[in-house]
């Protein structure tokens, strides 16, 4: 999903990165050192994800990973997104440093997003709450993200509605699977270190 | 705590299975490649992996990124169109849903192709024309043909080339600078916690 070079146009990139920056420093913020491992440690998954290719479907997919960063790292997904799409446009060619700005949006915000929605109920004692609630978080993040990549378009491509629909169709498959990739972590999470999973009970840095 | 046991077993099947599946790493990038071949242009794009484009939009500008012509892409993920004007020639592909790629050919490219043409038309006839009862028409066309033919694995490999997926290399390379910045944050951070324990000492 991410937009290449050259199609958007100077205003959508300037609020892009506008709107990135303002993401990126509430996330600096409430940077918190000993949230940064963890930090890099979704990053790399976020960076590595793009390589994993989902071959159902009518066009080009891969996995993203927004939701789970969003759901363990809160407004600290801005930095981590922007560091491994800083790194897939300089090494892998992927969308590219004119549109990191609002690559970061595109991706990041669903992931604050479903971390305002989801963050308290994944950690909920009853199972099927939980284990719904990350499934929904992991789906809904990649939907958004959908949205808000068909939206940049409006202004290059025209119609709404079509580049909508086609990038939630083709990504679809991606959306099942992430929310299910976020089941199995908030699952295996909740058993192993649940403390990662209360982001939003714990007591702010500074 | 059998539970714990099955959901370790399911995401270790989980992440193997994606493992297996980055090993054919397929990747999110649209690629053009064009080269020219006699008075025509031929175009070849794919999504990075060797996914072909299909139908997706082809756009022709020269220099002064004025559009010269405009088509699309067959169900090879090819398209060719005839030289319109001796210029360089910006060739951008338009895969759709942000999917922008771009190849210039520039103008001594084309001059060099047809140069090579018209040399080839003004150079002296040579003997075994006669010889095979061959026109010099015909010799060049069989030439042009079995160069084709060798020359085409050739050219596929480039265009494999051009649209190669990341490798290994470059995703260790990533993941190094993740966990360097990860190292440099650390730093920072803990020298503003002991600069600020000073202050209180």
């Amino acid at each position: 999903m991410h937009i290449s070079e050259g199609v958007l146009s100077a205003p959508v990139l300037v609020t892009g990165a506008a709107l990135a920056a303002a993401g990126i420093s509430v996330g600096l913020k409430k940077m918190d050192p000993e949230k940064i491992p963890q930090v890099a440690v979704l990053s790399s998954a976020f960076f590595v994800a793009s390589l994993i290719h989902v071959p159902i479907g009518p066009s080009s997919v891969h996995l993203i990973l927004n939701g789970i960063n969003g759901l363990l790292l809160g407004w600290l997904c801005f930095p981590s997104i922007l560091v491994a799409l800083a790194l897939q446009a300089i090494l892998f060619q992927f969308g590219g440093i004119t549109v990191l700005g609002i690559n970061t949006v595109n991706m990041a915000l669903p992931g604050v997003i479903c971390y305002y929605l989801f963050s308290r109920l994944v950690t909920h004692e009853r199972k099927v709450i939980s284990l719904a609630s990350g499934f929904a978080c992991g789906f809904l993040a990649v939907f958004l993200s959908a949205i808000l990549v068909a939206l940049s378009l409006v202004w290059a491509e025209g119609s709404f509605t079509e580049a909508a629909e086609l990038i939630v169709v083709a990504h679809l498959p991606v959306m099942i699977i992430e929310g299910l990739i976020t089941l199995f972590c908030v699952a295996f999470l909740k058993r192993v270190k649940p403390e990662l999973l209360g982001g939003r009970h714990e007591k702010r840095a500074w | 705590m059998k539970n714990v046991h099955g959901s370790v077993i399911v995401i270790a099947i989980f992440l193997g299975t994606l493992v297996s599946m980055s090993a054919t790493a397929l990747a999110h990038k649209v690629n053009i490649f064009a080269w020219v071949e006699g008075d025509r242009v031929f175009t070849e794009s794919k999504f990075s992996g060797g996914k072909k484009a299909k139908g997706a939009q082809v756009l022709v500008f020269d220099k002064e990124g004025q559009q010269l012509l405009e088509g699309k892409t067959d169900s090879k993920g090819s398209f060719s169109f005839r030289i319109p004007k001796l210029t360089d020639l910006r060739i951008v592909l338009n895969a759709g849903t942000g999917h922008r790629a771009e190849w210039t050919i520039t103008e001594s490219e084309i001059r060099q192709a047809w140069y090579q043409e018209e040399t080839q038309e003004v150079a002296p006839p040579r003997q075994v024309s006669g010889n095979l009862g061959l026109g010099k028409e015909e010799i060049q066309e069989l030439i042009d043909e079995s160069l084709e033919r060798r020359l085409r694995p050739i050219v596929n490999m480039l265009v494999d080339l051009q649209a190669k997926g990341p490798s290994m290399t470059e995703v260790i390379c990533g993941i190094g600078y993740i966990m360097g910045l990860m190292g440099v944050a650390l730093y920072f951070l803990s020298r503003r916690k002991k600069e600020g324990g000073n202050d209180h000492d």
